[in-house]
């Protein structure tokens, strides 16, 4: 009997038909909170990094208020007054500022009082931020640079009416023909059109009551299910901000005939000042003098989030595999864009094989590509349930004559786990080693999103690692969170105890999140530290740096390169993780 | 790391003609050792099943390793353990460890080597089923050991984790049966993204100690000044 249980066939089918002579043997109070703190989507680090960032973009006060709010989920004004314990005007400056820049999202909620407006800092929106640049060469690369100037200003002010933003264009080109305003315009719709720029949410759209089982209402702070809780709300308040599909790209000639979203209040994406005027907490529409309708706009960073998203998928695909599949993907994916319901989606929308070819010679780069290898590409992209490594070819549906009309639709999220892999195991292999990534790799290899147990000598022997080095690395990856482990006792055996381990990678891949929200933070702050301690060099001169002193310069130059350098990679990652 | 026997290629000696000179302890101990082939039996083990006095066994392994009768092997999973063997058994996997294990040790350089020639086999062929693979390396012939296709398989597999090599399932398109399994090398890759592994605290031990304004901190990080060193 012994002998079978210890044999490492037993153990991998996993924990969930344990023999009953095998019991488990309860976590240690330490990891199972480090468990708890995991559950949590945005992680202390991701808070501190936030806090930076704007800090560095509104300064402290902006970013006292915040940081509160990203800390204590949403609050009302007069409880942001009491935790900030900053004035009120000091805190409804901040709350404009933050509004203004779509890192805050108000919304109104029933209470026994009546109405109230509560205030909700909306993370992404902060962390793409940093991430203007990236837009930007989106637009310049898909449009044009007069469109990437237009976006410009729209990101540097938050939000614009269509006006502001064609005055701002009028403005920089000095001259004010007609013909400058013609091109604005049309370059304002394209940027709609492709979906880049979109209408402002509903300014304090009303959350309906939560759902059932959303548990009590009251304690909304500090217990631990907080931030599962104000994940939902932060969901359902940015669908309840949210225009219509049909009015969010509209652009309407006139804008004082009327105006579709006027009919449903929730949804309504501008905002008349007296309707505004009804939750008087704060004046928000800065930019509506007038009791005329007003209709901002802002830029739509679902859709920059998404290209980006292709663009990583497109470029893992030609990595991995070559340019003609690369060319194939990026077809697909720009040919459905639009109908694209959500950015984290699982496959791309299936497209005919006659709809893909045409989009694939449309574009430079495909428009020698034959059919057949077209074909051929979408079989590699398409082929079979993805192996490890790569794909896999499918023997057996290889169908003759095959239809045109069969639709094809890639396994995106497939992609993205390859990209997030490759990561991770650097990670692993540049702090433990390569017998260790092995490891990792072998424990990350199994199907299951939760991982499959292995026993130490299975692991050893798949692995081909030195029987008495694997349990040493398992023990330090363990330690740093990297596997998880647990002790069967056994409970007829004279030896009692065999350790099993795994791989739980959505545990895993959040706690990698959030070493990097810490090392982004750090890189900045070290940035910060580096230009604080070269000042003297900044503000001399060019021409009178010399000896030292140009020396120092040098140095300053390349610090610069390389974190910045740095910086842009690292963020691409934390998209990776948190946004794809 | 030259290894000039297989494990698996067993000696076979007639000694049937000298166990006749034995005593009566010493055919107990010798039938014992040999009843268990090419597992062999540990010092205690063997102690514990014949039951003989201390003196008396000591001195009969002696004579029995004299005659050449049994041999003292390295169990890979205990070295420090006395094990023995009828001499007639090549020791088995599970005592020696395996092709990987050499005198017990993990024999990394030798499988740096086979890892190596199984790389090149599989790029010059481009793609290979694992039988291919066994031929060509028959072929080479620069193996002193003779790897079974279960050994190859597992340096294999491991190539695969080490992102060496891939697996793949044939379309029946490059003349395999659709369904074969074969082996290729992996694309060589452009770098990856590996932005956290280029960074200082990406890979930094102390990460978890790091604060803002703590004694271990990024402004006063050595791993930053040491990565900023131009
Ligand atoms: S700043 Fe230095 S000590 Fe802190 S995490 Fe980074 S490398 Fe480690």
């Amino acid at each position: 009997m012994l002998v079978t249980i210890t044999r490492p066939g037993l153990v991998r089918l996993g924990l969930c038909k344990l023999p009953p002579f095998i019991s488990r043997v309860s976590l240690t109070e330490a990891s199972n909170q480090k468990k708890k703190k995991k559950k949590m989507t945005v992680t202390n680090s991701g808070i501190q990094y936030a806090v930076q960032i704007i800090t560095k973009h509104f300064g402290n006060l902006v970013a006292k208020v915040c940081e509160t709010l990203l800390k204590s989920g949403p609050l009302n004004l007069g409880a942001l007054i009491r935790s900030t314990a900053l004035t009120p005007q000091q805190v409804k400056n901040s709350l404009l500022i933050l509004v203004q820049h779509n890192c805050v999202q108000p919304f109104t909620q029933e209470s026994k009082a009546g109405l109230k407006v509560q205030y909700m800092a909306v993370y992404d929106n902060i962390l793409h931020r940093l991430r203007f640049a990236k837009f930007l060469a989106v637009v310049a690369q898909e449009l044009d640079d007069d469109c990437k100037q237009l976006l410009a200003g729209l990101l540097e002010h938050g939000r614009l009416t269509q006006q502001q933003l064609m005055d701002r264009a009028n403005q920089k080109s000095k001259s004010n023909s007609s013909q400058v305003q013609n091109a604005a315009q049309d370059n304002f719709i394209r940027l709609v059109t492709a979906r880049f720029v979109e209408r402002c949410p509903a300014p304090e759209p009303l959350l309906e009551e939560a759902p059932e089982q959303e548990g009590p209402k009251k304690p909304r702070s500090k217990s631990a299910k907080m931030a599962q809780v104000s994940e939902t709300i932060e969901q359902r308040v940015l669908a309840a901000a949210r225009p219509m599909e049909a009015i969010r790209f509209l652009i309407t000639t006139n804008p004082e005939t009327d105006d579709p979203s006027q009919k449903s209040e929730n949804n309504s994406s501008s905002m008349s000042v007296g309707e505004k005027r009804k939750f008087d907490d704060l004046d928000i529409g800065e930019h509506g003098s007038n009791d005329k309708e007003v209709i901002l706009w802002r830029a739509n960073f679902e859709q920059f989030i998404r290209c980006l998203r292709h663009k990583a998928c497109v470029e893992n695909v030609r990595a991995r595999h070559d340019d003609g599949a690369a060319v194939v993907l990026r077809a697909v994916l720009k040919a459905t864009r639009m109908q694209e319901t959500k950015v984290k989606t699982d496959y791309s929308v299936p497209l005919k094989m006659g709809a893909i070819y045409n989009e694939v010679i449309d574009s430079a780069a495909g428009r020698n590509l034959t059919k057949v290898s077209v074909k051929a590409s979408l079989h590699l992209l398409c082929g079979a349930p993805p192996v490890r490594g790569g794909y896999e070819g499918e023997g057996e549906d290889e169908d003759e004559d095959e239809d045109e009309d069969v639709p094809y639709s890639i396994d995106l999220k497939k992609i993205i786990e390859l990209l997030q892999n490759d990561e991770v195991e650097s990670i692993v292999l540049k702090r433990y080693g390569q017998d260790a990534c092995r490891i990792f790799r072998l424990l990350t290899s199994q199907s299951k999103p939760a991982g499959q147990f292995f026993e130490t000598d299975k692991i050893s022997v798949d692995a081909l690692v030195d029987k008495k080095e694997t349990p040493k690395i398992l023990y330090k990856l363990w330690k740093d969170d990297y596997v998880h482990m647990e002790k069967l006792s056994l409970t007829t055996a004279k030896q009692s105890q065999v350790m099993v381990w795994k791989v739980h990678k959505s545990i895993v891949w959040e706690h990698v999140l959030d070493e990097m929200y810490h090392a982004a933070y750090n890189l900045v702050k070290r940035y910060d530290h580096e230009r604080e301690e070269n000042k003297e060099v900044t503000n001399t001169p060019k021409e009178k740096r010399v000896g030292e002193l140009e020396k120092k310069a040098n140095r300053f130059l390349g610090v610069r390169k390389i974190m910045a350098l740095s910086l842009v990679k690292l963020d691409d990652a934390l998209m990776l993780f948190h946004d794809f | 790391m030259s290894r000039s026997q297989g494990p698996s290629a067993l000696k076979r000696k007639r000694l049937d003609s000298q166990s006749g000179s034995l005593t009566e302890h010493e055919s107990k101990l010798y039938d014992a050792i040999r009843s268990k082939t090419d597992m062999g039996m540990s010092l205690q083990d063997l102690r514990r099943e014949t039951g003989l006095q201390n003196n008396l066994f000591t001195k009969a392994i002696k004579t029995l390793q004299a005659k050449q009768l049994i041999k003292e092997v390295k169990n890979f999973e205990n070295k420090t353990r006395k094990h023995y063997m009828a001499t007639e058994f090549e020791p088995s996997k599970e005592i020696t460890g395996g092709a990987w294990y050499d005198n017990g040790q993990f024999d990394t350089e030798f499988i740096k080597v086979v890892k190596r020639e199984l790389v090149k086999v599989i790029y010059d062929q481009e793609n290979a089923t694992l039988a291919e693979i066994s031929q060509a390396i028959r072929m080479k012939n620069f193996l002193t050991v003779n790897l079974s296709d279960q050994e190859l398989k597992q340096i294999l597999d491991a190539l695969v984790l080490d992102n060496e090599v891939l697996k793949v399932v044939s379309t029946g398109m490059g003349g395999y049966k659709a369904g074969k399994e074969c082996y290729k090398c992996c694309k060589r890759r452009e770098p990856n993204l590996a932005s956290m592994a280029s960074i200082p605290c990406g890979v930094c031990p102390r990460i978890n100690q790091c604060t803002p304004d703590g004694i271990i901190s990024p402004t006063t990080c050595e791993y930053f000044k040491k990565w900023l060193e131009f």
